[in-house]
């Protein structure tokens, strides 16, 4: 009995041994491609767009999913292009990845519906070579005028000692000092030790304010907390999910910019089906495809003609229902200054 | 030469069964043990590249930024958690696992089947189902204030507090079963012969059973402490992210922050806290036949 089940978990571990080796996929099909392989977050693109658009181009999409920003940086500067067509990536890291030489130049020719529908402004200047905006993201702050203690109307408000206990917040070095850095006066993308090193300090009086990192909006409505710095898609859920019990509210403010991100897609280099990736790139910029997938995910949209087609839900959505949209700043590559943000949000998590 | 030839040759023939016993997991272990550590080792020896990935160039920089004294204190802040998880799990796996072990062998094995039950489920759904149940306006809250106990509703969730429980909660088994098999082995004759030659109860437990019983509560701390200290995903759910322990960081080092030559001298450490630990306590205790292990 013990000899036949030694047996056993020796053929067990032979047996994954030969399964570790055995991953081939199908390689070089110079013709039309019957595969597109994407890397993105999960959670992030409607099904039935996959679907329709594997039924209209005969192929199959076989999604990844990332965890972090880090992991579309690891795979990108790793050379992706064996693996994958598509990599969603963001803003902050375009310049790097550009001039490391990591992306496949775009077509243009191509992507008639990308060219035609993205707004020129979320589409600045070399960027345009090598990415196609998907959803972008505000990162501002929502308050229950309810229970919220006092009202918000800049970042110095959030370290207001009335505020102890009441905030959850996104969560991460890029999105959290410069929000700091702007309440100081300073550049949202400072690469000075000196205006760090104070927005540090900004940010250790902000961390004794905060509950929670992350989930932020699972923590607004099971009231755990009373006000957020958030993503602007998790707001419209936190929104929809009190319905008529909806005392959140967008924090009118005046002076200070907000983050404004973008998720874009990007080919590696070497992208095997980069044919099939363009089609792709230029599908999801059809205005009907792009209103169709708002539905399931309503985030701000850099696809002008979507919004026009887009439903009424997604228009009348109260969580983009804020005046000052244009005063936003963007998270720009920080180049080697990123070690210095590191060194101090360890800190700031360290306590 | 010559005489030595047959002698040899019927050694080799003997080796066979071994080698192909051991053999496999031999391979196993050197492929995805050995060589993984050695290659963590190696890495922790490297700079960080400018996207963060490893850039091949030997640096002990990794080792001197852990002098920091911002890692002491984490280090400090995981032992001290790790410690009080462990000491909580063997105060209530003990009694637990007594009374199993007392039981017939049928009713035994039911019990240990209930006390396995909930980790047939993925760690993270139990974390999830606890954030429900004990969030502001969740279940336990609603009770306590139905009942009349508390007027407001209690942040339970994000609490030191919750984050042990939670550690407890998970570890328990872990503990529970190495001492279960150990107090099941001792042998009631060696019980009796105590009471007859006139131990109370309570001699008896404390100069035979505790003794007797000593190596599965190593294994018990052993397997409690050690994966406490390495925990990220219970602290990182339970505690909203803004406590951080060791685990936590090796884990940002690889995701969020991207110094991987960091996060590996950080598990290097951690290897180091741990074989010192397990050294310390076979050479305190003496012993070899580690329940379990």
């Amino acid at each position: 009995m013990k000899k036949a089940l030694a047996l056993i978990l020796a053929l067990v571990m032979a047996l994954s041994l030969v399964a570790c080796g055995d991953k081939s996929g199908d390689n070089g099909d110079d013709a039309a491609s019957t595969e597109l392989n994407i890397f993105m977050w999960g959670d992030y693109i409607s099904e039935d767009l996959i679907s329709n658009f594997e039924q209209a181009n005969g192929c199959t999409v076989n999604l990844s999913y990332m965890s972090d920003n880090a992991d579309s940086i690891t795979k990108l500067t790793a050379g992706a292009g064996s693996e994958y067509d598509l990599i969603m990536t963001c803003d902050a890291y375009m310049e790097s990845l550009i001039a490391g030489g990591y992306l496949e130049k775009l077509d243009h020719a191509k992507l008639p519906n990308a060219v035609a529908n993205i707004n020129e402004a979320y589409w600045n200047g070399d960027n345009k070579d090598y990415c196609v905006p998907y959803l972008m993201n505000y990162i501002y702050v929502v308050y229950d005028t309810e229970r919220c203690p006092i009202e918000i109307t800049c970042y110095n408000d959030l370290i207001d000692p009335a505020m102890k206990g009441q905030i959850g917040t996104v969560d991460g070095a890029r999105n959290l000092f410069p929000i700091a850095l702007i309440a100081l006066g300073y550049d949202p993308n400072s690469t000075n030790e000196t205006e760090i090193a104070a927005a540090y300090d900004w940010l250790v009086k902000f961390n004794e304010n905060v509950v929670a990192y992350g989930s932020t909006e699972q923590n607004m409505v099971n009231g755990t907390i009373s006000c957020m710095l958030t993503y602007d898609g998790n707001a419209s859920w936190a929104m929809s999910e009190l319905g008529d019990k909806n005392t959140l509210t967008i924090a009118p403010f005046t002076k200070d910019a907000v983050q404004l991100g973008f998720d874009l897609f990007t080919i590696p280099k070497d992208a095997k089906h980069a044919d099939l990736a363009h089609k792709f790139l230029d599908y999801i910029c059809e205005p009907q495809v792009m209103a169709d997938n708002l539905v399931e995910f309503p985030y701000s949209c850099p696809n002008d003609a979507a919004i026009a087609v887009a439903n009424d839900n997604y228009k009348n959505d109260p969580a983009f229902d804020f005046d000052y949209k244009t005063n936003v700043f963007f998270q720009e590559d920080v180049g080697d200054a990123l070690a210095i943000y590191d060194k101090y949000y360890q800190m700031l998590k360290v306590g | 030469m010559t005489a030595n030839a047959p002698a040899l040759k019927k050694k080799r023939h003997n080796r066979m069964p071994m080698l192909a016993q051991a053999g496999p997991v031999s391979i196993w272990m050197i492929l995805f043990v050995t060589i993984p550590m050695l290659f963590i080792i190696y890495i922790s020896f490297m700079s960080r590249g400018t996207f963060g990935g490893v850039e091949y160039t030997p640096t002990t920089e990794s080792y001197a930024t852990l002098m920091d004294a911002t890692y002491f204190k984490v280090i400090l802040k995981s032992l001290e958690v790790a410690l009080i998880t462990t000491g909580a799990c063997l105060l209530l796996g003990y009694p637990f696992a007594y009374y199993i072990a007392r039981k017939p062998p049928e009713v035994a094995s039911k019990l240990i089947t209930l006390l396995m039950i909930p980790f047939w489920t993925n760690s993270l759904m139990r974390l999830n189902a606890w954030m429900l149940l004990f969030q502001t306006n969740g279940p336990v809250n609603n009770f306590l204030q139905a009942i009349g106990l508390t007027e407001a509703p209690i942040t339970f969730i994000y609490t030191p507090g919750l984050v042990l429980l939670g550690l407890i909660t998970n570890f328990l088994p872990f503990a529970v079963l190495p001492m279960y098999s150990s107090i099941e082995k001792l042998q009631k004759s060696l019980l009796e012969a105590s009471a007859d030659l006139g131990a109370t109860p309570r001699t008896t437990f404390l100069k035979v059973t505790l003794p007797l019983t000593f190596p599965g509560i190593f294994s018990a701390i052993i397997l409690t402490f050690i994966p406490a200290l390495g925990t990220y995903t219970v602290t990182d759910m339970l505690g909203g992210g803004k406590v951080l322990y060791i685990g936590n960081i090796i884990k940002n080092q690889f995701g969020a922050i991207r110094n991987w030559p960091l996060g590996a001298a950080l598990s290097v450490l951690l290897l180091v806290i741990t074989a010192l630990l397990i050294f310390l306590y076979t050479r305190f205790a003496k012993i070899d036949d580690l329940e379990v292990l």
